[in-house]
């Protein structure tokens, strides 16, 4: 775990070291009277340490190690994208399109687009999935889900 | 004392009785079992994503039905772990090893019905267990002020870094994130905004359900789509669910060790069913007259860690209900939901909301009674559910995820705040950093600065009032060894009894 831990415990160590500065200018007060940044400073001291040992072991027991592997290994990367990117739209449009709507595109997306269904299927399971989750939240638990587009049907 | 506890229960089985909370009760059993059968869906995740759902009930109806999901994941995962040779949760994994053996041998009614009794029995004796041991801890607890509570923090944040599956070092890094995280939002004491930046989102705080459902629910389901489960589901039809005496002569031991033995590991913080589930099937084979049996289908070898599991998953609500220490990272969520409710886990429970306290106890016992006579008849239906595809899984759980985060405040930050987690909760597993410390210190990180701080006021600023008060000093001394011990004696981990010989 050589080059992972390098990069692991510098992101880390910058972390740290940012959250030292914060808690700096937050205050630390008095030991009598601990201010808001006292726990914080102490902590991501320690934390600043933790990072700083875990890299110079990446560093030290670096030679020792063949080939590095691979952290990734490539394998449906671009499908783990490409649903992360319709989580993070889905989540952006929500309150704007609404839940129904949204709801429809993200399971007409996954299925038809990402898992290479057909037209049929991926419709059929997309409508009863979003019926189905919209009756159990909005009507039986309450959630208020956003309308959206949808607003004026007054469902 | 003892007429009181006769009392307490009885009060308990009138608070649990309710028709409103019989059926929470019986939901929570029904999804926590569903969510043991379905592979990449742990319990964590789930009562995460169910917490919000729960809002509306009452309190003690709402605790009920999360306690159900979580026991009923217990049961749950023993059905996948042996039909399909995939553990539902990872609790059963090792049931895989003698229980999917079975079933090829053709044995597969028998190893489900010896899980489901085993389940039942070792639940059973947890939870009377519980009743006993409860109130006598909550009664030393009480005499605990502001040191002793961050001592005992302190303790809890080791033990779980001690246990972690990985570097003890790493998890101890998360620990410390943990902590940092919990700071964001307003200062309670100060009123000061910390680490905000001037984000509408982080001003009040980053919540724990959300981070837990992307760090466990998310990050589950972009693993998961990169490896591509391929799984096979025994066809063979399952019959004779009723263990014969000569399973029953074989196994009724390995439940009781299981049972006992879960419980003590559910107790201490940072233990829990998993670590329970491996140290019995290890002692199970150590024990056997026939350890070569081991692997190849011995019963034992699925009676003792599924009755282990279930006794640890009772029992690690003793640290969480009595002294408000979550033993570990489903605890961690519970005591995030009992706050979310307006309630303070901790030795005042029992007295501030004994309805809760005795009503979700009992309710664990009926919930064990309707687990028993629900998973058996139900068997065919969860193989039913195991045939669902990845393709149609992940969505569904991701959709949940999404509607869970939302409803918390009806907000997409916490949709985002979630969507974030699980991308670092993936980063976290590749570059291996254990999740759990980081709730953890996530969700004491108030508590705990809080308990600083009071006590630096009280002793004046003078640090030595962790050392001076003796119940104070002893947690602290447990917590250093934890920190020294295994640097001197490059410690064994329990998680990797797994294949020992």
């Amino acid at each position: 775990m050589g080059r992972a831990d390098r990069i692991s415990a510098i992101f880390w160590l910058c972390f740290a070291v940012l959250v030292v500065i914060q808690s700096y200018h937050l205050g630390l007060g008095t030991l009598h009277k601990p201010g808001p940044g006292f726990l914080f400073f102490w902590v991501n001291i320690v934390l600043v340490i933790m990072s700083l040992i875990v890299l110079i072991r990446a560093w030290v027991g670096k030679k020792e190690e063949g080939p590095q592997p691979a952290i990734f290994s490539g394998q449906n990367v671009s499908k783990i994208v490409s649903v992360l990117i319709s989580l993070f739209l889905y989540a952006i449009l929500m309150e704007l399109v609404g839940f129904i709507l949204i709801t429809l595109l993200f399971f007409i997306f996954i299925l038809r687009i990402i898992e290479k269904k057909g037209w049929f299927y991926t419709a059929f399971v997309s409508i009863v999935v979003t019926v189905i989750s919209y009756l159990i939240f909005e009507t039986w638990l309450q959630s208020q889900l956003p309308k959206g587009l949808l607003a004026f049907l007054r469902l | 004392m003892d007429v009181n506890i006769f009392q307490n229960v009885l009060y308990g089985f009138q608070v649990a009785l309710q028709p409103l909370n019989l059926i929470y009760c019986f939901f929570g059993v029904l999804i926590g079992t569903l969510v043991g059968v379905l592979p990449g869906l742990g319990p964590a995740a789930a009562i995460a994503l169910l917490l919000p759902s729960t809002f509306k009930a009452t309190p003690v109806s709402g605790v009920i039905m999360l306690a159900g999901i979580y026991y009923g994941a217990m049961y749950g995962g023993s059905t996948t772990s042996i039909l399909v040779n995939i553990p539902g949760e990872a609790a059963s994994v090792v049931t895989c090893i003698d229980g999917y053996q079975m079933a090829l041998k053709g044995r597969a009614g028998p190893a489900l019905g010896i899980a489901a009794f085993g389940s039942f029995i070792a639940g059973t004796i947890a939870v009377i267990a519980l009743t006993l041991v409860g109130p006598l801890l909550a009664g030393i607890a009480l005499r605990f002020g502001p040191p002793e509570f961050f001592a005992l923090m302190i303790v809890g944040i080791m033990v779980l870094t001690f246990l972690s599956s990985g570097s003890m070092l790493k998890a101890l890094m998360m620990a410390a994130v943990g902590l940092t995280l919990g700071g964001i939002g307003m200062d309670s004491i100060s009123g000061k905004y910390r680490f905000t930046f001037n984000i509408q989102a982080l001003l009040d705080g980053v919540g724990l359900v959300p981070v837990v459902m992307g760090l466990f629910g998310i990050t589950e389901v972009i693993e998961n789509l990169e490896t591509e489960i391929k799984r096979e589901i025994l066809t063979a039809k399952i019959k004779n669910l009723f263990p014969n005496l000569k399973d029953w002569a074989d196994s009724i031991w390995a439940i009781i060790r299981g049972t006992v033995l879960g419980f003590f590991l559910g107790i201490i913080p940072g233990g829990g069913a998993i670590v329970a589930s491996f140290a019995s099937y290890a002692i199970e084979k150590k024990v056997s007259k026939h350890p070569e049996e081991f692997g190849k289908g011995a019963i034992a070898g699925v009676a003792g860690p599924e009755s282990a599991n279930n006794a640890a998953a009772g029992s690690s609500f003793i640290p969480l209900l009595t002294l408000g220490i979550p033993s570990n990272a489903v605890m961690a969520i519970f005591l995030g939901a009992l706050m979310i409710h307006g309630l303070q886990p901790g030795p005042l429970l029992m007295t501030r909301a004994p309805d809760l306290f005795w009503g979700t106890i009992v309710s664990m016992y009926i919930g064990n009674g309707m687990l028993l006579v629900l998973n058996l008849p139900l068997i065919p239906l969860w193989v039913m559910v195991l045939r669902v595809p990845y393709y149609l899984l992940y969505p569904l759980i991701i959709l949940f995820c999404m509607i869970g985060a939302y409803s918390i405040s009806n907000t997409t930050a916490d949709v985002i705040i979630m969507l974030i987690f699980g991308i670092v909760g993936y980063l976290m597993r590749k570059f291996r950093y254990d999740a759990p410390p980081l709730v953890l210190a996530l969700v004491l990180g108030g508590e705990l600065e809080s308990s600083l701080r009071q006590s630096l006021m009280l002793s004046r600023g003078d640090f030595s009032i962790f050392v001076t008060r003796p119940i104070t000093l002893g947690f602290l001394i447990v917590a250093v060894l934890l920190l020294i011990v295994p640097i001197i004696t490059q410690r064994k981990k329990l998680s990797t009894l797994e294949e020992s010989p």
